[in-house]
């Protein structure tokens, strides 16, 4: 874990990635200074998850490396250029968690407009269309189309054209489970030779989709590390037996499952070798708590 | 929307006055087309505001356009959308005057290329330009105290304190043409350079987070 001293992601720098540098930087809004002395330096392709309570600022972190907000102090270096630089945002997709879509017009037109922004191509349009599988709602307008519809219609954007660096403001927001694990998929797909930085306030997801975390409190940088490096203050085994007993020495219920306290994930493998030898059917064994919900306490 | 009500309302209003007197037509027709003209700017705004809520402002600045870009493209579809109610409107209007056995006679040629078409532009650029801040610099509100709801009142303000102005002058010792063109220049050059002015200095008096939604 890193507090707010320069910290870099840990795999080798690709040559076909640019990275990203925060140097001291401080930004807010209308002179109130939400980020203050961010400094991280991305090299290595993969999902960075950024987390953080309400209020502690993600989306303005999101905001200062896209250029939409200038850092009132420190500098955001994108590839060599400053942040603000045309060539820098060339690099870059950006999706709020704001869904953009432009009143009156339909999905396939407002794919067509961001894709003049983006220069990208009708070809480019109807691959996403049905990458998407927005093809079905291409004539909808944002006023016909659910949260989730709009949020697909969102994403879209950032697949009309490959680039470097993908900056995503809670891109599963809103989505059902299935369509939230097919963007994670696409997402996972990207993050093999491009940087992907990624908000939830979904803990679990955050797990499963990254590989280095990123948390901010109250606009200071508290850590960044890769995922596997953070542990839990405790570590709690779960087991769900195939004809659960109504208690089980050393372990206590919880809903479902038997739980047990363990000093570490290293003695998992004994205490369920201890359980089968008692005759004990084991239908699924999960480590109860998240690691990452000790860093919102 | 904005536009079909402004053509079809400008175009009543201005084949009412045409079936009548052609002296009433020839005095208030120009002086109702610049209200038309610069209510058109209301749908540049409409969208602006909207675009602004729904984050495609931010969207435009992420990939590289600058507010004064924003700003002046917003600017131009306004002009655009006020040219659509002006060819609209004159073209109604003007052509069942003529069709009623009426000719085009000089003081009506002249308020019309004077004032009202000038005039029309000038002050959508006005309404535009200080709605677009107005709006940025406020929360986004409905009704009658909102962006939207004070847009008509901006337009207004210019042709009406022109013809305030001119009115004060002829009350007083009467007014030439000469005279009349020259209020009106002066009118519309310094609306206009009120307009240029707060295009040019956007990155000073207009912070760029003015243009993210506040959701």
């Amino acid at each position: 874990m890193a507090s707010s001293s320069a910290v870099t992601g840990e795999r080798e720098a690709s040559p076909g990635v640019s990275p990203i540098s925060c140097r001291s930087v401080c930004a807010g809004y209308l002179g109130t200074e939400v980020l203050k002395d961010i400094t991280f330096e991305i090299t290595a392709p993969s999902v960075y998850v950024v987390l953080g309570p309400n209020g502690a600022g993600k989306t303005t972190l999101f905001r200062t490396l896209a250029g939409i907000l200038v850092p009132s102090g420190g500098k955001v270096v994108i590839g060599g250029t400053e942040g603000d630089d045309q060539s820098a945002r060339d690099r870059m997709h950006y999706l709020s968690h704001l869904d953009g879509l432009p009143e009156g017009l339909t999905v396939r037109e407002a794919l067509d407009f961001y894709a003049r922004a983006q220069q990208a191509t009708v070809t480019d349009i109807e691959r996403v269309l049905d990458q998407l599988g927005l093809r079905d709602l291409s004539h909808r307008y944002p006023g016909q189309l659910s949260a989730g519809q709009r949020k697909r219609v969102s994403i879209a954007r950032i697949f009309l054209q490959e680039r470097e660096i993908y900056l995503l403001d809670e891109p599963t927001a809103n989505l059902d489970p299935k369509v939230a694990k097919e963007i994670r998929a696409l997402i996972l797909e990207l993050s093999h030779d491009k940087i992907v930085l990624y908000s939830s306030h979904n803990l679990y997801e955050a797990r499963e989709i990254g590989r280095h975390v990123i948390v901010i409190k109250e606009g200071r940088l508290a850590v960044f590390d890769r995922i596997e490096n953070l542990r839990a203050s405790k570590f709690r085994l779960g087991v769900r037996l195939v004809n659960p007993p109504d208690s089980l020495d050393g372990w206590t219920k919880e809903g479902e499952y038997l739980v047990r306290e363990l000093a570490g994930p290293q003695e998992v493998q004994g205490v369920l070798h201890e359980l089968d030898v008692r005759g004990v059917r084991i239908r699924e064994a999960r480590e109860m708590d998240n690691p990452l919900e000790d860093i919102f306490d | 929307m904005v536009l079909v009500v402004g053509m079809v309302w400008s175009s009543i209003l201005g084949v009412l006055t045409a079936i009548g007197s052609a002296s009433g037509f020839a005095a208030s027709f120009p002086l109702i087309v610049p209200i038309f003209g610069s209510m058109a700017a209301v749908g540049a705004l409409t969208v602006f505001t909207s675009d602004r809520t729904k984050g495609v402002l931010e969207y435009l600045m992420a990939y590289g356009v600058s507010p004064r870009r924003l700003f002046a493209n917003f600017l131009m579809a306004a002009l655009a959308a006020i040219s659509i109610v002006l060819v609209g409107a004159i073209g109604v209007s003007v052509g069942i005057y003529l069709a009623g056995g009426h000719t085009v006679s000089m003081s009506l040629l002249l308020l019309l290329v004077g004032y009202a078409i000038p005039m029309s532009y000038v002050s959508g650029a006005f309404a535009t330009t200080v709605g677009m801040y107005w709006s940025a610099l406020s929360s986004p509100r409905e009704g009658i105290g909102s962006t939207i709801g004070l847009a008509p009142l901006f337009g207004v303000l210019p042709p009406v304190a022109t013809l305030v102005l001119i009115g004060v002058f002829g009350a007083t010792a009467g007014i030439t043409t000469d005279e009349f063109l020259l209020v009106t220049g002066s009118a519309l050059a310094l609306i206009g350079v009120v307009v240029l002015y707060l295009l040019a200095n956007l990155g000073h008096l207009l912070r760029r987070e003015r243009l993210l939604s506040n959701s």
